[in-house]
């Protein structure tokens, strides 16, 4: 499954949001997902990707900001092959 | 003199989720006390409480939810209800004269224990990122001001056991002031997770499971007493100018006329008759009436040896040695609801009113010689006619309010 898949699936099941709204250059503000709403999108993102999520700020306005953040940390971190044998 | 109308009672209740729930409960004598069969409250001593059958997926839906302690969620609830019933929309001009004020302990709770659960318990890090805005104890009064966009004052008492008899009293002050002309008023308290329910047992103050029916196991004023019982729940009134009500043709359930409070100094925890009945002199003397008028007091009546005792003589202290005035303490049936019992006891004496009928002490088998005024003992009565009630609350930390009530216009 690729990241975009499985982050589709997060969005879906925890925000109930539509699958057809979350086209790749969707912006986040525009699903429902504030800044605040990040922090929490965040969290369940390291447990999904078993991915360490840095304090730092970063700006992730659209649903493919967070799709190559996860990337980016999943390489840097390692986790990228390991993650994706252990989903389904 | 601007008074001020109650127009609407909003309640999430262990006696139901509505005013005309928990009316019928009490007026069946109906405890909402039971025992705790979860396996999460094993390691209780007493594994009783009075928890409200309320799930906040039926309220919510999910990502709504997960922003939102279980205090908040009844609290959202009990508002809208109030608002509901009232039936008020707040107009644009209206928003900046009318504001917010909720009573609770305890705020987020169960957040703070699942926090600690996660951290302590499961030796993770992996704390919710909303933990802080979850639990932090203006959450409730705060999403309710942002639902309603109330822009007037917003606060949250925290006297403990008298917190939303504060939180009312104090909004019913501020209408009079003319600061504002509406006002959202109660308190929430969602106190039933391990944590804090194992810290109450920890003082000593929780009853004794009732061996032959755990529902019964709060008996204020009962020689058998053992203690009290925790609840969970919310209240919240609707609070408007008189005038203002009366002209958009509210439903107009009564007027809070009369509040009191005194503080006690002489110690944390142990309650004074002095007190205690100062501030229901201090309440008479607000609402201008004699303690004669009064037709209905809800005591604080925990169930607890130390206050019973001296509430009876507090109460005696004022309305006389001989008074035949009813008092009832609905705690047996509805438990303690700390931060909002004020509210929902002075729901309930609202209500009774309205009513007119006097809710009963359930549980009361053997009379106590300490404790000997008329309690409504274990049936509710029928009383017409009621013009005035008076709902007490006494809190660790030594602030008594209490709160009178005048009956509304006849409709």
């Amino acid at each position: 499954m690729t990241t975009y898949t499985r982050l589709k699936n997060i969005l879906v099941s925890e925000y109930k949001l539509p699958p057809d709204a979350l086209l790749p250059d969707a912006r986040l503000d525009a699903l429902g997902i504030d800044s605040l709403g990040v922090m929490e999108l965040l969290f369940k993102i390291e447990e999904e990707f078993r991915i360490t999520v840095p304090s730092d700020q970063v700006e992730l306005a659209t649903v493919n900001d967070v799709v190559a953040y996860i990337e980016r940390l999943s390489e840097e971190q390692g986790t990228a092959v390991s993650a994706q044998q252990s989903t389904p | 003199v601007r008074r001020v109308a109650i127009t609407g009672i909003g309640v999430v209740s262990p006696l139901g989720n509505s005013p005309e729930a928990l009316m019928e409960s009490l007026a069946a004598s109906r405890s909402g006390v039971r025992r705790l069969e979860d396996s999460a409250y094993e390691r209780l001593t007493a594994r009783i409480a009075a928890p409200a059958s309320f799930n906040g997926e039926d309220f919510f839906d999910a990502p709504r939810l997960r922003m939102l302690d279980r205090f908040t969620q009844f609290a959202l609830v009990a508002a809208q209800q109030a608002l509901d019933r009232a039936r008020l929309v707040f107009a644009e001009s209206d928003r900046s004269r009318a504001g917010v004020f909720i009573g609770t302990g305890m705020g987020g709770a169960q957040t703070s224990n699942d926090g600690y659960q996660t951290l302590y318990g499961q030796n993770s890090d992996r704390v919710i990122p909303y933990s802080v805005l979850l639990a932090m104890n203006n959450a409730a009064s705060s999403w309710i001001g942002l639902e309603h966009s109330i822009c007037g004052p917003n606060f949250t008492y925290s006297t403990a056991c008298s917190s939303s008899a504060v939180a009312i009293g104090e909004a019913a002050m501020r209408i009079r002031s003319g600061q504002v002309d509406t006002m959202i008023a109660g308190g929430t308290e969602a106190p039933l997770s391990l944590g804090p329910m194992r810290a109450w047992e920890a003082l000593r103050t929780i009853a004794t499971e009732d061996p032959d029916d755990p529902a019964t196991s709060c008996k204020p004023f009962s020689k058998n007493r053992t203690g009290m019982v925790l609840g969970e729940g919310a209240a919240v009134f609707l609070l408007e100018e008189w005038e203002k009500a009366e002209t958009r043709r509210a439903p107009i359930l009564g007027e809070i006329t009369g509040y009191g409070i005194t503080t006690d100094i002489a110690h944390l925890t142990r309650p004074s008759v002095d007190g205690q009945a100062r501030a229901m002199q201090f309440a008479l003397a607000d609402a201008g009436i004699q303690a004669s008028s009064i037709g209905y007091v809800n005591a604080h009546g925990t169930g607890t040896q130390a206050n019973d005792a001296v509430e009876t003589v507090a109460i005696k202290q004022v309305f006389g040695e001989d008074t035949r005035v009813p008092v009832s303490s609905t705690k047996a049936l509805h438990g303690h609801l700390l931060g909002a019992a004020g509210a929902l006891e002075f729901a309930i004496a609202v209500l009774a009113m309205k009513k007119g009928m006097l809710p009963p002490t359930a549980h009361l088998a053997q009379p106590d010689a300490a404790c000997d005024l008329d309690f409504v003992p274990n049936l509710a009565r029928r009383a017409p006619g009621l013009r005035a009630v008076m709902s007490n609350s006494f809190a660790f930390g030594g602030t008594n309010a209490v709160l009178v009530a005048a009956a509304g216009p006849e409709r």
